[in-house]
């Protein structure tokens, strides 16, 4: 075995060692040293791959699998609650120019889209955030076509782009970045929203609006932000 | 019958979540998502279990199980070719300029999926390159490509250059 093909095989599997690998590696220093890195780095990756397990996960799996409860994800409920809400006309907007009454949390419930957005966005996407981008482009375009959005050619840039919980299943979550701070926005293409809605909790501003074919929630630090964020990518 | 049936469930269930939560993790970097495929996964298990024969073949079987319901809710299609290049951009990014050393886990999280799924299924999940390859539905020549892609990027990229410097001095 020659040194090419002992890292052919050390690269492919470091674990599985074959004689041939062992004889090599008792003759030849330089490799001796690259079997001695891939070691610590296999170690290094092993170790970073252990995220923590949510506790009690497979007592949750064991309990739906007994209760023969359905896929129930963080938002299925909202698109029953919000049909509900939206009975009363108290929502919708004529020519986008009319002021849209700003609801509280407490009004909609922890479950509404545009509540659960605020909660997602607070909660979990820093952790989002420091993990790094992750979802695909093409996939992010599409959806925009689909809601009659557009993303500006200038001033803002896309931070992170990702998947999360919409009431359909899941919806494409994007962080932007721009001259009014970070905002937030999810796409949920396919599946309608919803009236449209706004509501502050937790010091945030959510809109939650049905759009061409789906429907879209911006999150962002002030009910002015929201506005003009949107105005933006129409 | 229908007891035997339970119970062996609930033992994959205590013995595979843990490990299937993980992979579905570094598929999807999601912690809501990968536990919501994770149910998912069992739930399938559950209802398709008489198809299931033998009871080695289970973990691998949930692996599948797992990997089919993650394409179901990204309906993605990946190009092959377009991953490489983002590795290689990878790659190529990070070797220019002065830089701090990155963390393992962003590390990983910057691996094209395709390459980070193997790597995945092989160090934490203990597979051999052929089960890697059942799950991948791919050849085992591929997964071996990827997986010493995946190994000399990760070695390439500055945390792992600054020890390697560091060791050697
Ligand atoms: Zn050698």
């Amino acid at each position: 075995m020659n040194c090419f093909e002992f890292r052919k095989l050390l690269l492919a599997d470091p674990r599985a060692r074959t004689s041939g690998q062992d004889r090599h590696l008792a003759e030849c220093p330089a490799c001796a040293n690259v079997a001695r890195e891939m070691e610590n780095l296999e170690a290094r990756v092993h170790d970073a791959m252990r995220v923590p397990v949510p506790e009690a996960l497979a007592e949750r799996v064991l309990l739906r699998q007994k209760t023969r409860v359905p896929a129930l994800r963080v938002w299925a409920l909202a698109a029953s609650l919000v049909a509900a809400i939206g009975a009363g006309a108290y929502f919708y907007r004529t020519a986008g120019n009319t002021e849209e009454p700003m609801l509280v949390a407490a009004t909609l419930g922890q479950n509404h889209p545009a509540v659960a957005a605020i909660a997602y966005v607070v909660d979990h996407e820093p952790q989002l955030l420091r993990e790094g981008r992750s979802g695909d482009p093409a996939v992010m375009r599409s959806a925009l076509v689909k809601l009659g959005l557009k993303l500006p050619a200038n001033g803002v840039t896309v931070r992170y782009l990702g998947k999360c919980p919409v009431p359909s299943g899941t919806g494409e979550h994007i962080v932007l970045q721009t001259a009014l701070g970070q905002v937030t926005l999810i796409l949920v293409p396919n599946h309608p929203l919803g009236p449209r809605v706004t509501v502050m909790d937790r010091q945030m501003t959510a809109l939650a609006s049905p759009a061409r074919l789906g429907g879209y929630i911006l999150v962002a630090d002030s009910l002015d932000h929201v506005r003009r964020i949107e105005k933006m990518l129409m | 019958m229908f007891t035997g049936k339970q119970s062996k469930f609930e033992t994959m269930v205590r013995a595979y979540s843990a490990e299937l939560y993980r992979y579905a993790y570094w598929m999807c970097r999601d912690r809501f998502l990968a536990e919501d495929l994770v149910q998912d996964t069992f739930t399938r298990a559950w209802q398709a279990w008489d198809g299931l024969r033998d009871d080695k073949a289970a973990r691998s079987w949930l692996y599948t199980i797992l990997r089919n319901e993650r394409a179901r809710l990204f309906e993605r299609k990946r190009l092959e070719i377009d991953e490489a290049q983002e590795l290689d951009d990878l790659i190529d990014a990070s070797s220019a300029g002065p830089h701090e050393d990155l963390e393992m886990r962003q590390l990983l999280s910057a691996l094209p999926v395709g390459y980070r799924e193997p790597l995945v299924l092989q160090v934490l999940g203990g597979h051999s390159c052929a089960e890697i390859a059942r799950i991948m539905d791919i050849s085992e020549g591929a997964v071996m490509t990827r997986l010493t892609r995946a190994r000399l990027a990760l070695r390439k990229l500055p945390g792992i250059a600054a020890t390697r410097k560091a060791k050697s001095v």
